[in-house]
């Protein structure tokens, strides 16, 4: 696994390769620009800079609780998919038939599908099971369309790992659960934990359901926006984004602060 | 065949159950009758959906509150209720809702396939509202107009509809709304269709008409869309929403200007999805909001036009002139003709996206 | 660790140890682990059909069920204009954006893995917060980018390269930007993933062997990065046939995908028939491309079989 020097590549591609991160980030920059803006509505700043928009969201009761709403969604319906998605990789790695394969094929369904079709067809399940507006329907539905991320992802990681080890360790006398947990779990983190942000950001970002079944009791941080956009394009969905950045961001320099720390 | 079956078992239940209800209302009623305090503990909650945003603070302090005081109570939730999650609710036989936010497209998609109570005059008052907005199957409960705005910055002298079709007099780029309703309408009467001989129109010449601007329109989604279209100067002159043009009025300082001349007057209209939870307590609603001085406080608040003729008169003046039901307003403008729609508007919806798309 | 257990694993497949297992009475203890298997399959089987393949499958029925039952739905596939002027736009837009999307992913994915540490976790997070925006902030930003008086456009006049505005916003254009955008990091990371397992020492030994830099990329590093290229791709063009709100926003209404389709049709002007038929036309496709794709390349790859 040793790669070349950093140095061998053309400038010329290093710097498209930037460029091209340089667009992704572009939005961002402007995510945090129209934050701070003195206007009443999504725009740059006109006459000078202003926290307003962040004091309101600290303070507004209804998007502070919409981010709490989407924070637990997110978590548990993460939390399933992950658990269910990476059992089921694993699985079907190992029988590797075609019966396993169809089950694969079949996981990649809720990626397929258009939502909104989705959509309808889990109000229709809702309403019969009266789980309309409540905590359980959105978690579950936006588990089983988290599911695919982490089928995908864990099955990438699982062709990378190599199944004599597996072998090699239920061979020592390991049973299937201590192989999961000592052997192959640990192989494919990766591949786990990239599936998990999927999935997390699936559902935190995941608004054309919401609408569908969401109702009273449940209100989403994506509902919040899109009824700011669809009212008077408030700019408080910028401060959102932007803190939801800033978080992201400290989190992953957090992290890596520990392993530096771990590795010395 | 077991859904089927067990769909018609659940309408089975349904009307029955509603029928024991109605029953158990009848044996009750003197005894509601007494005290009003008896009356509050088993009158039931009136769920109504709008489409969420500032329309929940305004709806609480307008219409809420009023009911409450009476004894009832709404609740209100911000859902939306799109003709689609109505529909899938009544055939299910769990509906959930008592009173949505719709207008007249949900009428024309909904009546035909039988999802809409039809209203109980006996508890609303028609005589409270204009009589061409109040419908079996829906009453009106405020009043909007689709009227023309533009930028005074790039449009100069006040610019007639006609214009709106004029690229040479006024170049720049246009929008409207990303939705057949009421656009039709603007087309005809700038190509010179009388206000009142609208109905049953000639969506051909109306295409027509709009492909003479077609490479210089854009399409609005959600009202803050056309807002922004305007404010930000990407659109010189717009078809869209008076509630909206009202704001950018104001917004703007008065750069974006508007007029209610030649503008369509449309209803906004409260439904009832068959089979509601509240039953009868939903109508009863209904007629409390119907109380002019809640309806002048929606004005007020978003500028929708109050529906109870008799709201006219408390209306203050400096807000007269944005109220699309003010009587100097409603002569300068035409009126949705529902009953066009019903028979037309999937098909003229359809049309309208596929003209644009191309 | 890792290193030990496949030290271990090779001893075990000797053929000594072959031997030994074949001795072993194979199938009950063989049938039982395959069931074993089977199961940690279930959760997840079982949440699929009760909660997604159930509830889709009722709205599929409806295909063929609504108005009244038999195919006409999906006669309108031949007949309706205007369900093929949107299917040819949906098919457009939805490769340009894979195209345009690999060629970017694939640029920068090799320079991740061409990178040292620190400019690997740099441009990673570049990769990765996007991801964090919702695509509806997302696209209020194009908007204040790409609009007439946008930033990009002020700046280009400003400096002299343009006269006049371009149009980026408000027509294809500005879809594909949006689409582009949304879809990288998708596209990124399982190229990279990829790329990350490909022993670099076979392009060092082409190297090593007198290939130029430009033919040891093209005759063993491209090739052993196709898989991850068209898994990308595959993720990519689905997402893109089935995207909603960036063509509703940035399109300026002119341009009509088949998910925004299918909004109308089963929202607005109510015709589930002809909605859910164009769902499960558009699954049909998907399947037919996948199973296309498969006689191509050995797609259980993608999915981590050996």
């Amino acid at each position: 696994m040793a790669f070349p020097a950093p140095g061998n590549i053309s400038v010329m591609t290093r710097s498209m390769a930037w460029a091209v991160v340089c667009f992704l980030v572009l939005p961002i920059s402007i995510v945090f620009a129209v934050s701070l803006t003195d206007q009443p509505y999504l725009s740059l700043p006109h006459d000078g800079l202003s926290l307003q928009y962040y004091r309101g969201l600290l303070t507004s009761r209804a998007w502070l609780t919409s981010i709490w709403h989407s924070l637990v969604i997110a978590i548990a319906s993460t939390a399933i998919a992950v658990t269910a998605g990476t059992l089921c990789a694993i699985g079907c790695w190992r029988i590797n038939s075609r019966a396993s394969d169809a089950v694969r094929v079949l996981m990649l369904i809720p990626i397929i599908v258009p939502t909104i079709v989705y959509a309808l067809g889990i109000y229709q399940l809702w309403v019969d099971l009266k789980l309309i507006g409540s905590f359980a329907g959105v978690i579950i539905a936006h588990a089983v369309t988290g599911l695919p991320y982490v089928v995908i992802t864990v099955s990438t990681a699982l062709a990378g790992f190599d199944p004599k080890l597996e072998q090699a360790s239920q061979s020592l006398g390991a049973s299937m659960i201590q192989t999961l947990r000592l052997v192959i779990v640990p192989n494919i983190l990766p591949g786990i934990i990239s599936g998990a942000i999927f999935a997390f950001i699936h559902s935190w970002d995941e608004v054309v359901i919401v609408l569908f079944i969401a109702g009273r009791s449940v209100f989403t941080l994506p509902q919040r926006i899109w009824d700011g956009i669809n009212e008077s394009l408030d700019p408080t969905i910028a401060a959102v984004a932007a803190v939801l950045i800033l978080t992201t961001v400290s989190l992953l320099f957090i992290d890596i602060a520990i392993r530096q720390r771990r590795s010395q | 065949m077991t859904d089927r079956k067990t769909a018609l078992d659940k309408t089975a239940l349904v009307i029955s159950r509603r029928k024991l209800l109605a029953g158990a209302a009848l044996i009750a009623a003197p005894a509601l009758l007494r005290t009003d305090l008896a009356l509050a503990e088993t009158r039931k909650d009136v769920v109504l959906v709008n489409f969420g945003g500032a329309a929940m603070k305004a709806f609480d302090e307008a219409y809420v509150q009023p009911f409450a005081a009476q004894g009832g109570r709404i609740v209100l939730d911000g859902s939306g209720a799109l003709n689609g999650k109505i529909l899938t609710m009544v055939q299910s036989g769990n509906v959930t809702w008592d009173i949505c936010d719709g207008g007249i497209t949900t009428l024309a998609e909904l009546n035909p396939r039988n999802a809409l109570e039809k209203i109980d005059y006996g508890i609303v008052d028609k005589t409270k509202v204009p009589a061409e907005f109040a419908y079996e199957n829906g009453v009106v409960n405020y009043m909007f107009s689709s009227v023309m705005a533009w930028d005074t910055a790039k449009v100069k002298d006040t610019p007639t509809l006609a214009d709106f079709f004029d690229l040479k007099k006024y170049p720049g780029r246009r929008m409207m709304r990303k939705d057949s309703q009421a656009m039709m309408e603007l087309c005809l009467i700038a190509d010179g269709v009388p206000l009142d001989k609208l109905y049953p129109l000639d969506t051909k010449r109306a295409f027509e008409k709009m492909a003479t601007i077609k490479k210089e329109l854009l399409y609005w989604n959600s009202g803050a869309e056309s807002q922004s279209l305007m404010r930000d100067g990407e659109c010189v002159m717009g078809l869209l929403w008076h509630t909206r043009a009202n704001v950018l009025k104001a917004e703007t300082k008065g750069r974006i200007a508007y007029s209610f001349k030649d503008g369509l007057l449309q209803p906004g209209l409260w439904v009832v999805p068959k089979g509601n939870p509240a039953g009868a307590e939903a109508f009863r609603a209904i007629a409390s909001m119907q109380q002019p001085e809640g309806q002048v406080k929606l004005l007020a608040a978003m500028g929708n036009g109050p529906a109870n003729p008799a709201a006219q008169s408390l209306v203050p003046a400096d807000l007269r002139q944005t109220n699309p039901g003010d009587p100097a307003n409603v002569a300068v403008q035409a009126k949705i003709n529902a009953a066009w729609y019903i028979e037309n508007h999937s098909k003229t919806f359809q049309a309208y996206l596929d003209f644009i798309s191309s | 660790m890792r290193a030990l257990l496949s030290r271990i694993a090779s001893t075990e497949t000797s053929p000594a140890t072959d031997v030994a297992g074949a001795l072993r009475p194979p199938s009950p203890r063989r049938l039982h682990g395959a069931m074993r298997y089977w199961l940690l399959i279930m959760p997840a089987l079982l949440l699929m059909l009760a909660f997604y393949l159930y509830p889709i499958g009722r709205v599929l029925w409806i295909s063929v069920t609504e108005p009244k039952p038999g195919l006409d739905n999906f006669a309108l596939l031949a007949t309706s204009a205007s369900i093929h002027k949107m299917l040819v736009t949906t098919a457009r837009i939805s490769i340009l954006t894979t195209v345009i999307t690999l060629v970017l992913a694939y640029l920068v994915a090799y320079t991740l893995v061409h990178s040292g540490e620190r400019g690997k976790r740099w441009m990673l997070l570049g990769v990765i917060v996007p991801l964090w925006i919702s695509v509806l902030v997302r696209a209020f930003a194009w908007f204040i980018l790409l609009r007439r008086e946008g930033l990009i456009n002020n700046v280009l006049i400003a400096s002299g390269i343009i006269d006049s505005p371009l149009s980026l916003i408000w027509n294809e254009t500005g879809v594909v930007i949006g689409m582009v955008h949304y879809m990288l990091p998708f596209g990124i990371l399982p190229i990279y993933a990829n790329m990350n397992d490909i022993d670099q020492r076979c392009v060092a030994a082409a190297r090593g062997l007198g290939a130029t830099r430009g033919a040891a990329f093209r005759k063993v590093f491209l090739p052993l990065s196709m898989p991850g290229v068209i898994g990308a791709g595959i993720l990519v063009f689905v997402f893109s046939l089935g995207f909603f709100v960036t063509p509703a926003l940035l399109g300026g209404g002119k341009t009509l995908m088949i998910a925004e389709y299918i909004k109308v049709q089963i929202l607005e002007i109510v015709r589930w028939g002809v909605g859910t038929m164009l769902a499960a036309t558009l699954l049909v496709v998907i399947g037919l491309l996948l199973a296309i794709l498969g006689r191509i390349i050995d797609l259980r790859k993608l999915f981590g079989s050996v």
